[in-house]
């Protein structure tokens, strides 16, 4: 808007004298007039009192002459001169008249020749051709003389051309003739089943000869129905016939043959208008009323065979009948879910079943995009019928993919490269897709992904994490989440000593609570040890452990090497800069004594990485601890160690109750060797044999006590007649 | 091992609001036969140490390595496999409770 109200002052621009001068230019010749005027002729012009019969005896000559193929004496230019002279002379309806009535003698009198008693087929429409082309030549020269009739009085009057005129007579006098419609239509019909059963035949008489049935306007009531009649008994019985004797996939190619034939005989010689008809009718007696048998008896070979030409050309000819791809579709389908049904169910075929279900999920999407046009209802079907047979199943399929997906991530799986491998796990992807226990999966690919992170057995981070992120976006987040915190778990390595109880001293178990991160580890190797060694348990031992942890200080970063419990006290400074010696107790349970000796290790050693509130040597209950961030040592790697004063006292009484409790055994089965040797022996002399065999000194008065104790238990008892004495018992 | 943690040097940078991280953890686990009675009825000796047989021969085996491993019937109840093989050769029950002896699991 804006453009044009600016543009409009503009016009005023355009040079004034340039509008002028364009009006003096069209002003300027004034014309003068010149009258013209019209006399009538002094007298009607008169045509000679012959002139009619005169004239017309010029034409009907030459009519007869065109009739009979004989020369014409006159020119054609004079003969068209006479038609336009004697129309202009209003004799036009005579002389059609006329032409009518000398057309109409020579028309009916060509009958003759077709009413022969027997004829031979070939001959006869040989001849009708002929005659048929004569006729119509004869009218074409015809009409050139009579144009001018047929130009004004035909068209002013609405009768008849004589084209038209031509046409009518020939058919009401030839082929209107029962017999001889009968002997045209059949020989037509005759022509076209020997062209059907393979011979050579002369098509282009085939194609005039319909051709004039059109233009006569009888093709269609004397020649469509019975033609389409005839293609369609022709077919019934060929249907029938060829559905016993041949292979599906042959009589597919044949069915594909007779349905270009027919095109092509519309193509060459039937009319365009009859094409519908005769494909439909083609198409159902050769498929329509064959299509379930041809899916029972052929679907499953082409299938298994992987024939793809074949499976084209079956959707190509199906998709031409009414249900015929829904038919073809639902028998698809059932091949899926009958041939998937054999990979799932067998025990025996576990081993290959996922290679084997890859495979013809391969075959089958390879089927449906190259043969059946990526046809949205079938990769539909596809998918249905997978999902279908893949769970008939339970967990076995889950279970077999996850150990696959297993045996694909392994270390020492060096079959593919990166890309191949990704490939392969998208399509693995579309397997599990189907499954419907994918918690099942998710079990046994944990177990395996455990095994593979902490054996270090995973071939490659990469491929690990892009088959998580598959699975994340396949499920969700909440599928994955624990997955994931595997691999977070694995930045941090754990290594775990397996003492064998009773190889070693035993440690008083203490309960502590760990980070969820460390119980995640502690759990994931507690698993897969156990499943390694049956009949075991496992007994964690917090007191033993120890750890790298990373700090990072003002002055930079250091690693301190400390034990567990140092490290449960010092991760709690992640989250809090001060904190409360009560608050520590109790996130961390670390037993009283052991957690003030690990704080006083922390805060007041050599390597002071927390600072006390308030200063002292030793820990009080109200005591506050703080991240020391101005921590600073020369060296990088620092080992704060564990204060262990106090324990060596317990261990050493406990040491020493070992110590003792091992000699009573000793003891005991000291006397009980000497007793099962000698059965019966005085107090003094198995007293005395037994420090022959004791290696550790020991009082006279503990051997007492042993023997009572073995006495109260029934090894031994003392002799009933002298209290001296011991007896064995057995 | 160094460039390990050169490299750990460099994420921690990033993250500085983490005082400590824990880079690696030394854990130390006991084992033990899961058995509910820690002696083997038939020989008398802690399941975790070997049956008397196989100390004996272990002794002159300079190796030391045990395969003395336990054995656990369908009654739950728990032997040295040593001794059970012997044992059953008289009388196929469980010395315990007398059911008919059927191994359920092997220690391994």
């Amino acid at each position: 808007m804006g453009d044009t109200t600016n543009r409009r002052p503009n016009f005023s621009n355009v040079p004034q004298n340039l509008i002028n001068r364009n009006i003096n230019v069209l002003s300027i010749k004034p014309t003068t007039a010149k009258k013209l005027v019209i006399k009538n002729l002094k007298s009607e012009p008169k045509l000679p009192e012959d002139y009619i019969e005169q004239t017309w005896k010029k034409l009907k000559s030459a009519v007869l002459a065109i009739q009979q193929s004989k020369p014409n004496q006159y020119s054609l230019e004079e003969l068209y001169q006479a038609v336009e002279n004697l129309c202009n002379h209003k004799m036009a309806p005579l002389l059609y008249q006329k032409l009518h009535n000398l057309t109409e003698q020579h028309v009916a009198h060509n009958i003759e020749q077709f009413l022969a008693e027997s004829m031979d087929r070939y001959l006869f429409l040989k001849k009708m051709n002929e005659t048929w082309l004569a006729h119509c030549n004869q009218m074409i020269m015809v009409r050139s003389i009579f144009l001018y009739l047929d130009r004004t009085y035909i068209l002013q009057n609405h009768v008849s051309s004589i084209w038209d005129v031509g046409l009518e007579l020939f058919g009401k006098y030839i082929l209107l003739n029962a017999l001889v419609q009968t002997r045209v239509v059949e020989g037509l019909l005759m022509l076209i089943e020997k062209e059907r059963q393979g011979d050579q035949v002369d098509r282009s008489l085939l194609k005039s000869l319909l051709r004039m049935l059109t233009d006569l306007q009888i093709y269609r009531k004397a020649f469509e129905a019975k033609f389409l009649q005839a293609t369609e008994r022709l077919y019934a019985a060929e249907g029938q016939r060829l559905m016993q004797e041949l292979e599906v996939p042959d009589y597919l190619t044949h069915v594909d043959k007779r349905i270009a034939e027919e095109n092509e005989r519309i193509l060459h010689y039937l009319d365009p208008a009859t094409k519908y008809q005769l494909i439909h009718t083609v198409e159902k007696q050769l498929l329509r009323e064959h299509v379930s048998q041809i899916l029972q008896k052929g679907l499953d070979q082409l299938l298994t065979e992987f024939r793809l030409n074949d499976l084209t050309l079956l959707y190509d000819l199906l998709s031409r009948v009414k249900n015929g791809l829904a038919q073809l579709c639902s028998s698809f389908n059932a091949y899926i879910k009958k041939r998937g049904r054999t990979i799932v169910i067998d025990p025996e075929k576990d081993k290959t079943m996922v290679q084997e279900l890859l495979d013809f999920k391969d075959a089958m999407d390879n089927v449906v995009s190259t043969c059946f046009h990526k046809n949205e209802r079938f990769s539909n079907s596809l998918k249905e019928a997978f999902e279908h047979f893949i769970n008939q199943r339970t967990n076995k399929p889950a279970e077999l993919i996850a150990k696959f997906v297993d045996s694909k991530l392994r270390a020492g799986n060096k079959e593919a490269t990166e890309e191949e491998l990704e490939r392969l796990l998208d399509k693995i992807m579309v397997l599990f897709r189907f499954i419907h226990g994918k918690d099942v999966f998710e079990a046994f690919y944990k177990k395996d992904l455990a095994k593979r992170l902490l054996v270090g057995k995973s071939a490659s981070v990469d491929a690990e994490k892009s088959m998580l992120s598959k699975l994340k976006q396949e499920c969700g987040g909440g599928f994955t989440s624990k997955l994931e915190g595997m691999f977070k778990d694995m930045e941090l390595k754990i290594t775990v000593s397996i003492l064998t109880m009773g190889y070693w001293p035993t440690y008083q178990p203490m309960e502590v609570t760990l980070p969820d991160q460390m119980v995640r580890l502690q759990d994931v190797f507690k698993d897969f040890y156990l499943s390694k060694h049956s009949g075991r348990k496992l007994q964690w031992q917090p007191t033993l452990g120890h750890c790298v942890l990373k700090a990072s200080f003002r002055a930079g970063l250091k690693e301190l090497v400390v034990s567990l419990f140092q490290t449960l006290v010092l991760l709690l400074f992640n989250d809090s800069n001060e904190l409360a010696f009560d608050y520590i107790k109790e996130v961390t349970n670390i037993e009283d004594g052991e957690l003030r000796r690990t704080l006083q290790s922390l805060a007041c050693g050599k390597a002071r990485v927390l600072v006390k509130i308030p200063k002292g040597r030793d820990i009080q209950d109200d005591d506050r601890f703080r991240f020391n961030a101005d921590f600073t040592n020369k060296l990088f790697r620092i080992k704060i160690n564990q204060i262990q004063m106090k324990e060596t006292t317990e261990e050493q009484k406990a040491t020493e109750e070992r110590v003792f409790q091992d000699r009573q055994y000793q003891i005991d089965a000291a006397i009980v060797r000497i007793m099962k040797m000698r059965k019966t022996l005085s107090h003094n002399l198995l007293i005395s044999e037994l420090y022959n065999q004791l290696k550790f000194p020991v009082k006279p008065a503990d051997l007492k006590k042993r023997i009572e104790s073995l006495i109260d238990r029934d090894y031994m008892e003392r002799d009933k007649d002298n209290p001296n004495q011991y007896n064995y018992v057995a | 091992m160094a460039d390990e943690n050169d490299n750990d040097r460099i994420d921690d940078n990033q993250k500085p609001e983490k005082m400590f991280t824990l880079k690696k953890w030394n854990a130390v686990a006991m084992w033990s036969w899961d058995v509910e009675c820690d002696t083997c009825a038939i020989c008398r000796v802690q399941v975790m140490d070997a049956c008397l047989r196989c100390q004996a021969e272990s002794k002159k085996d300079s190796y030391g390595k045990q395969d003395c491993v336990v054995v656990w019937g369908e009654c739950n109840h728990s032997f040295h496999y040593c001794c059970m093989s012997l044992w059953v050769k008289q009388n196929n029950r469980c010395p315990l409770c007398q059911q008919e002896w059927s191994i359920q699991r092997m220690g391994k």
